[in-house]
């Protein structure tokens, strides 16, 4: 049973940087109706905006997450603004494959700048922990988990009180519409951008802690956070989290006791569980748990 | 059938547009290759009336190789046949009668450059040592790496292996277990060896690789040795394992059952993780539960720092053994240093860089020093040093016999009886694939930050009875 | 068959104006001399090139194989996937295990391997009925990872992660391609493959061709601009929609049996998502719903890398020796790799193909081009 606690919280750790990696994909696509392969590498910029700011430049670590959080945005924004922006009304193969490339462009970038090699990160969580009981958790999850709290309550909050959130939920629904009623789709759309690659810099803040934790691949992980973005339905912040929860949990719970009791699966099972459980969920529900059903009309 | 007006389908020949656009692209690439294939064939008239000059000069040659033969004691063979007037040497492919060109494919990008990278530095200084200070093999024959990328794939090393094996007489390393591997077939097809830079045990009988220090699994047994010996465990200590699900893990593994066998103690528990994990709760989790007292690991340096930051946050402190690829030294950088300090040993080759009690180390430190001051401390700097220090025994050797072409540098391989490193790394004894006996001792490091690439030695290259009785199964 | 060499008065040879203008395989007089140049450069490449350049364009051969497979599911029928490099392994695998372990002949272990994609196809494509887009697009993602995983574990199959040695044969009545001895001329290796492989690609793209001038290709087309009215006019969207999936990962499954027997070592990393983005790339870059597009972006995507190698030392900013300052080849090839694709998708979509079609319009509307 105890075990059974300690990987159910490892799991909501997990999951909850999952969440905070699928809110940035979901905010872009509901905005937009793309979804942007390159988060992964806006992760990992964030996370290096960090180390940056807070090791090279010895900026207090919290005024250094501020700042990648603004440069991360910034990153999307322009993003956006310059490559995107040209690619209206292409078909969404191309505009997927656009995403693509820039990841690859984008990591190079890290990887020329900042090397390949692992570094710390200097958080200020470390490897302290808090036991309850007989269930020790790391500073740094429940850290993880509290963010991803926190950026789902301000998300709803910034969507269902503020023009802007209310304006991006409109252009969702009906972009025409939404502009007949004197609402800049392209002020929306870069403010998705831009609170997408926020998001992606507090995720990338969250995988990056830890000993040497900060290396190119953190930003690998948006690729275990398409499952948890699937499953929560493309356009539901809600459906985000739940998803990288569940996922997450999946995930740390199969490679607990898949191992022992179910080792036919082959080794490391756990690594592909996400996956696994994504095409279960769409095979029963197309659009996710949470996910509007398009609607096609002839 | 209005569309067909409109757009009138524009199939024009795709095979004759394609390979021409194609052929301008690869002739493109061509430059470089071409070239270097006319120099090969115009060179060996050239050098032939110099050769003859040279067997007068070759009684000066000994003076300058008895330097080498004092301090680094090549193959018995060697010290000798320096004496007499070597044969004619022939050019041929990667000798073009003054020069011989050896090949290194290693990881020069990508997560592997951080071994790759070191392993080929070490292979650079040792030759530039040699042919400044010595003036090549047998002192006339400079040395010239012909370097290539691989970026630890197996596809790229057998496309780079295609495109400089016709350039160079061996390759002094090729890295990467799976690279190894698929560079083997094509190594027997050309009659070529290559030093593979991994440790495994499966290269020891391998007829076309020169392998040149102990595999992993000797490191294994000789740590878990010391630590049921000197190391203050016992063999009724519960014992697990944590290994990389790859060749790499199995090689540790393997070494570590036959350690079991030998010293008469249980694996309790062996938990694996895949490269690339960035979560190991349940790993940890499985291990704490077990209530191990020592946990051996074959890992790689990110994943082992992420089992240990578990490990510590789990208040988990067992006795960790690693092999030597799970350590790169920014780890005691790291909020994990004093639990490092506290409970992590490596198990390596060779030595504490600068150890002050062995001449080789210092020696090799000094080439650092001149020929490449900004190398830091890194055991795979060792590693690819000794790869080229094995390879001037064996070039040595071949030029001795007169024969640098492919059987010429085989015969030479099986007609070595040991590889000497002096005190800087065990010899290896030689010989046929099937009489190769690699060396059997290891070196114990514990983590300590005031030491360079911070570790020390706790215990340098010595050997234990069980890591003797290993026995290198014959190639299949 | 007249249609095929059929010839037409200059004055009307853009035209079309019956059926058997359209089936015409080489309507013009330039077409035909560009077959007949196209035949002189397959039988005299190997004489000219280098090994090594031979090896880039019998690897390029086969990558276009598989691209011309990824463009009949992505560019003719409009079903986005990422999986294709899952395809691609299990040809492999198929090939070791056929050709290799059983030693079977060159025609059976390509053909197996034809059939064990088009069955992994089969099975896959009834996923993709109810997803398009990105939701298909990520759930072929999950194949592939899942492919990958089971790549790695079959052991007994596939060797696991330490890879598997190929030996299959490559003998056809006869002629063994990779010892290839004609008229006291002894080919290597690479070029005895050479005309094996390009041979293939030869036919692959005539029967795709083909199939797009079919019933089927049509329905493909159909399907990719607008399912639902296509499923109003009659077409069977599932039925296509799989045949689509089986077509592609069977020449998938080709193309990587010939990597296998090529390379003669296979590896579960290497069947990963870089490699599906690759043949994505390629027939972006090259040109979807060309039949000649995948081919040109084959070759441009593998050759890339080698150009920029031999150049390495040219290029500014480049670290050639490990240690030295400035960013590795890899680095570089990697990041050319992502601005090309940028670059073709923004200023130039319809990839290559286009540009030459450009071309050609211009001289074709001398004078009066624009």
């Amino acid at each position: 049973m105890n075990n059974f606690l300690q990987y159910c919280f490892g799991g909501s750790a997990l999951g909850a940087r999952y969440a905070l990696v699928a809110l940035g994909f979901v905010v872009i696509h509901r905005a937009t109706g793309v979804i942007n392969f390159a988060q992964g590498s806006i992760v990992a910029l964030g996370a290096y905006f960090t180390f940056n700011a807070h090791q090279t430049w010895g900026l207090p670590f919290v005024v250094a997450v501020g700042i990648a959080v603004l440069g991360a945005a910034a990153v999307g924004v322009l993003i956006e603004r310059f490559i995107l922006r040209r690619m209206a009304g292409e078909p969404v193969f191309s505009v997927i494959m656009l995403t693509i490339g820039l990841l690859f462009v984008i990591d190079q970038v890290v990887t020329m700048v900042w090397g390949q090699d692992a570094q710390n990160l200097g958080d200020p969580w470390g490897i302290d922990t808090v036991t309850a009981g007989e269930i020790v958790m790391a500073v740094e999850d429940l850290w993880s988990i509290g963010l991803a709290f926190a950026v789902v309550a301000a998300f709803f909050v910034f969507f269902h009180y503020s023009g802007t959130g209310l304006a991006m939920r409109a252009v969702a629904i009906d972009e025409e519409a939404a502009m007949a009623r004197g609402i800049s789709v392209r002020r929306v759309v870069a403010v998705a951008w831009g609170i997408s690659g926020a998001v992606a810099a507090i995720a990338g803040v969250t995988l990056a802690s830890g000993p040497a934790a900060l290396r190119p691949s953190v930003g690998l992980i948006a690729l275990a956070a398409f499952p948890a973005m699937i499953l929560g339905g493309l356009d539901s912040p809600f459906g985000a989290v739940v998803g990288g929860f569940i996922i997450g949990i999946t995930q740390t719970l199969t490679a607990g006791y898949q191992p022992t009791h179910a080792s036919w699966l082959g080794e490391d099972f756990q690594a592909v569980t996400p996956y696994v459980v994504m095409i279960v969920i769409l095979m029963l529900r197309p659009y996710g748990l949470f996910g509007t059903k398009e609607v096609e009309r002839l | 059938m209005r569309g067909t007006l409109q757009r009138p389908p524009r199939r024009s020949n795709r095979r004759g547009v394609a390979l021409l656009a194609g052929l301008a692209l690869v002739v493109a690439a061509c430059g470089d290759d071409d070239d270097s294939g006319a120099d090969a064939t115009a060179a060996p008239a050239a050098t032939e009336a110099p050769a003859a000059t040279e067997a007068p000069a070759a009684t000066e040659a000994p003076a300058a190789t008895e330097a080498p033969a004092a301090t680094e004691a090549p193959g018995a063979t060697e010290a000798p046949a320096a004496t007499e007037a070597p044969k004619e040497l022939e050019p041929g492919p990667g000798f073009d009668g003054s020069t011989i060109k050896v090949g290194v494919i290693t990881a020069l990008s990508g997560p592997a450059a951080l071994i790759g990278t070191p392993l080929a530095a070490g292979q650079q200084v040792y030759f530039d040592y040699l042919n400044a200070e010595l003036g090549g093999i047998a002192g006339k024959y400079p040395v010239e790496i012909l370097l290539e990328d691989n970026l630890y794939e197996t596809a790229t090393t057998v496309q780079k292996y295609g495109k400089i094996k016709d350039d160079v007489v061996m390759f002094t390393q090729i890295m990467g277990t799976p690279s190894i591997s698929a560079a083997l077939p094509l190594l027997a097809e050309d009659n070529m060896i290559a030093a593979p830079a991994s440790q495994d045990a499966i290269w020891v009988r391998e007829q076309n690789l020169f392998p040149v220090i102990e595999p992993y699994q000797i490191d294994v047994i000789n740590a878990m040795s010391y630590y049921v010996g000197d190391g203050g465990g016992s063999t009724a200590d519960t014992i697990c394992a944590v290994i990389q699900n790859d060749v790499y893990g199995e090689a540790g593994l393997d070494g570590l059952e036959f350690a079991a066998d030998q010293l008469g103690f249980e694996i309790a528990t062996v938990t694996r993780y895949a490269a690339g994990d960035q979560d190991f709760t349940a790993q940890v989790t499985e291990l704490a539960n077990t209530n191990c007292d020592m946990v051996f690991a074959t890992a790689l340096p990110t994943e082992f720092a992420g089992i240990l930051g578990a490990a510590a946050q789990r208040a988990f402190e067992p006795r960790w053994i690693a092999q030597s690829p799970a350590w790169v030294d920014e780890l005691a950088g790291t909020p994990l240093a004093e639990y490092l300090e506290a409970h992590v040993w490596i198990v390596a080759l060779g030595r504490e860089w600068g150890d002050p009690a062995s001449k080789d180390m210092t020696e090799m430190v000094d080439r650092v020093a001149t020929y490449k001051p900004d190398q830091s401390p890194d055991y795979y700097f060792t590693f690819g040093y000794l790869q080229a220090w094995a390879a001037h025994q064996l070039l040595e050797a071949a030029v001795a016999d007169g024969d640098l072409g492919r059987e010429g540098i085989i015969n030479a391989m099986n007609g070595l009886t040991a590889l000497e490193f002096g005190d800087l790394s065990p010899a290896y004894a030689y010989g046929p694939p099937e009489d190769r006996d690699p060396p059997r001792g290891s070196t114990i490091f514990a983590v300590d930050r005031s030491k360079p690439f911070a570790l020390g030695a706790l215990a340098t290259n010595f050997t234990t009875p069980e890591a003797e009785a290993y026995v290198f199964p014959a190639a299949d | 068959m007249t249609a095929i060499l059929r010839g037409r008065d200059s004055a009307n040879r853009a035209m079309l104006r019956d059926h058997l203008d359209t089936t015409a395989l080489w309507r013009t007089g330039w077409r035909r001399a560009g077959l007949v140049i196209g035949l002189l450069v397959y039988i005299v490449a190997p004489l000219y090139l280098s090994d090594f350049q031979l090896t880039v364009v019998d690897y390029a051969g086969i990558a276009a194989i598989g691209a011309i497979g990824l463009n009949v599911l992505t560019g003719y029928t409009g079903q986005i996937s990422l999986g294709h490099g899952f395809f691609l392994g299990a040809g492999a695998y198929t090939a070791a295990y056929v050709g290799g372990e059983l030693d079977l002949p060159l025609p059976l272990w390509l053909a197996t391997a034809a059939l064990a994609g088009a069955l992994v196809g089969a099975v896959i494509g009834p996923f993709a009925l109810r997803l398009r887009g990105s939701y298909l697009a990520i759930i072929t993602l999950g194949l592939v990872f899942i492919g990958q995983h089971v790549f790695e574990n079959w052991d007994s199959v596939t060797g696991g992660l330490n890879g598997l040695a190929v030996t299959a044969p490559v003998e056809l009545g006869p002629v063994d391609f990779a010892e290839l001895d004609v008229a006291g001329h002894a080919f290597t290796r690479n070029g005895g493959y050479f005309y094996l492989i390009w041979g293939l690609v030869a036919l692959v793209a005539l029967l795709v061709k083909n199939l797009m001038r079919s019933r089927l290709g049509r329905a493909f087309q159909a399907v990719r601009d607008r399912d639902s009215a296509a499923a109003v006019m009659g077409v069977r969207l599932a039925r296509t929609k799989v045949m689509s999936f089986v077509v592609s990962s069977s020449l998938a499954a080709v193309a990587g049996a010939l990597y296998g027997s090529y390379q003669r070592f296979v590896n579960p990393d290497e069947f990963g998502l870089f490699l599906s983005i690759r043949y994505v790339a390629m027939i972006v870059i090259g040109g979807v719903a060309t039949i000649y597009g995948p081919v040109l972006g084959a070759l441009f995507i593998t050759a890339v890398p080698h150009v920029i190698d031999a150049w390495s030392d040219r290029i500014p900013g480049v670290a050639t020796q490990p240690g030295e300052s400035g960013i590795t080849v890899f680095a570089l090839n990697q990041a050319l790799f992502g601005v090309l694709i940028v670059g073709f998708l923004l200023f130039e979509p319809r990839g290559l193909a286009a540009v030459w079609a450009r071309v050609k319009t211009y001289f074709q509307s001398w004078p009066f081009s624009y």
